[in-house]
């Protein structure tokens, strides 16, 4: 269960990308987060990321408080989710392959399971045959499925995506956004970062609404 | 544990790869640097060699008063003998040193015969323990026996000796502060490679770091790159100075004449060539292991 108790988040004076966000996501929940450009949805993510630290609040993860992970820790924390940033973060002077490769790498699994791993992950974003390509090669749909592959790979608790589905032609983002949903029926806690209204129509399970960093809706879809 | 070695390995292997220009760089000043290192080495090694054969053959020789009963002799026997640095001591009568003379200097056997009585007086002649003969204790101890009653004179020639040692010090010295000096370059060459390896990976560090990556596994492939790196450029030094030392005296050796015993280089002996390659190592290893607790923030 991931739960935040009145977090707040400045970059700059005085604008606050967050102000009081208090939230609880239950384990299995399918999650869209949504709202206009800049009000918050790549912050709160991050911040559950812990890739930044909120100015104020508590944040707890199956009951750990993960602001008092010490950093060389913080792996721990990582290890239990898959992330898809905005801008996908692929290494460009590595294949397809070496890219979604890395989260189990980072495990020490063995090099037959990785192969096998990578293959089969890559069949469900359906760009096997792009695996020995070099990033900088494939289209911007592509990378980000890339990206995608990498935060599944290793059968993460919790998958967070912020707008996986923003360069992706509206069929293909259907499809990726359905992966997400057959992983998350599989047990994982799925959110997701998103402005695509048809989608979160269609999917969403539980939707938060984002203004300005406040929470100003939530809906929930049994 | 051997596949994960392996896998660190081939890690390193693409690094090294990726960054090559600037990675021969560094391996090149390593191995300039650790080759300065092994021909001051190698010169210590011939000088030490020629001191302790020169060391190894030396006497002392104790010119006794001609008229010194056999008890005071023997009395001084004992004392000389004493030190545990005396090898052998031997007493040389007069007739004894006579007939040296004439068995050494048969050409001067008219000036003997002309001689009423023998000239020479007894001596005692002394082998000192190799590793001792050039030390102060030694020196110390004939200084005083100069001045006991009986003794009338002392042959110690010990300079040849002492300027080589002082030599092949001196030789030290330089070969250590030249070795030091460049091996603290390379230190920093390799610290510097690293760096540069490290900021030229940020991107990649922060995808380790998002996926899960501990310290250890983003700090060991650079540890082994300037291992690799410390270890091929003292390897490739080992390889010259062979070359160097093979070749010397084809091309230089004759046209220093005497200087040549000197100047001669002895091969390093097989823990000199793995303290240089430890040493290489090491440097690359310490190197990159400074560099990159410096630069990659955890
Ligand atoms: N690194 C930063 N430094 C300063 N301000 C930032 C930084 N990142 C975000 N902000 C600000 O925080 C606010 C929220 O940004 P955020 O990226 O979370 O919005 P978003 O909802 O993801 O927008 P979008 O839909 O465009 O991705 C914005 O006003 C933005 O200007
Ligand atoms: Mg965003």
């Amino acid at each position: 269960m991931i739960e935040l108790f009145h977090i707040w988040k400045q970059y700059q004076k005085p604008y606050w990308a967050l102000s009081d966000v208090s939230l609880q996501i239950n384990d299995g929940s399918f999650y869209f987060i949504t709202g206009p450009s800049g009000s918050g949805k790549t912050t709160l993510l991050k911040t559950i990321f812990r890739e930044i630290l909120p100015t104020e609040g508590q944040i707890l993860i199956n009951g750990v408080n993960i602001l008092k992970v010490p950093d060389h820790r913080i792996y721990t924390l990582r290890r239990s989710m898959g992330i898809v940033f905005q801008d996908f973060r692929l290494m460009f002077h590595k294949t397809v392959f070496d890219n979604v490769a890395v989260p189990l790498q980072v495990l020490g699994v063995g090099r037959k399971e990785i192969r096998r791993r990578v293959f089969a992950t890559l069949q469900k974003v359906n760009l096997h045959q792009k695996m020995w390509e070099l990033p900088g090669r494939l289209s911007y749909g592509e990378q980000q499925r890339v990206a995608i592959a990498r935060a599944i790979v290793n059968n993460p608790e919790i998958i967070l995506a912020d707008e996986p589905t923003g360069n992706l032609d509206p069929e293909l983002a259907f499809e990726i956004v359905s992966l997400f949903k057959q992983i998350n029926k599989q047990g994982a806690t799925v959110i997701i970062g998103s402005h695509d209204r048809e989608l979160i129509r269609h999917f969403g399970d539980n939707i938060l609404f984002l203004q300005k960093g406040k929470i100003v809706g939530k809906e929930a879809h049994a | 544990m051997i596949e994960k070695l392996k896998f660190f390995l081939g890690v390193t292997r693409n690094n090294l790869w990726q960054f090559r220009t600037r990675n021969l760089f560094s391996v090149t000043i390593i191995c300039l640097s650790f080759l300065t290192v092994g021909i001051f080495l190698s010169l210590v090694n011939n000088l030490r060699a020629t001191a302790r054969g020169l060391a190894a053959n030396m006497s002392i020789v104790f010119y006794l008063d001609r008229d010194l009963a056999p008890e005071a002799v023997e009395a001084i026997r004992q004392e000389i003998s004493r030190p545990a640095f005396v090898e052998q001591v031997g007493l040389v009568s007069p007739e004894q040193a006579l007939e040296r003379f004439r068995t050494n200097f048969p050409d001067l056997a008219d000036v003997v015969a002309g001689l009423k009585g023998n000239p020479f007086p007894p001596s005692l002649e002394l082998r000192v323990n190799a590793r001792a003969s050039a030390s102060q204790e030694v020196a110390a101890f004939v200084e005083g026996l100069k001045k006991r009653p009986g003794v009338t004179d002392v042959l110690f020639n010990r300079d040849w000796v002492e300027k080589m040692q002082g030599f092949s010090r001196l030789a030290g010295a330089v070969g250590a502060f030249l070795g030091g000096i460049l091996i603290l370059t390379s230190f920093f060459i390799i610290s510097n490679v690293v760096k540069l390896n490290v900021f030229a990976r940020k991107n990649e560090i922060e995808i380790l770091r998002m996926v899960g990556g501990t310290n250890l596994f983003i700090r060991i492939p650079f540890w082994l790159e300037g291992i690799t790196l410390g270890l091929l450029g003292s390897l490739l030094s080992l390889a010259l100075l062979f070359v160097v030392i093979r070749l010397f005296p084809v091309y230089l050796g004759a046209s220093l004449g005497a200087l040549q015993e000197l100047l001669r280089f002895r091969y390093p002996d097989p823990g000199q060539v793995l303290a240089l390659l430890g040493g290489g190592a090491a440097t690359g290893f310490i190197g990159s292991a400074t560099s990159v607790s410096k630069f990659l923030k955890v």
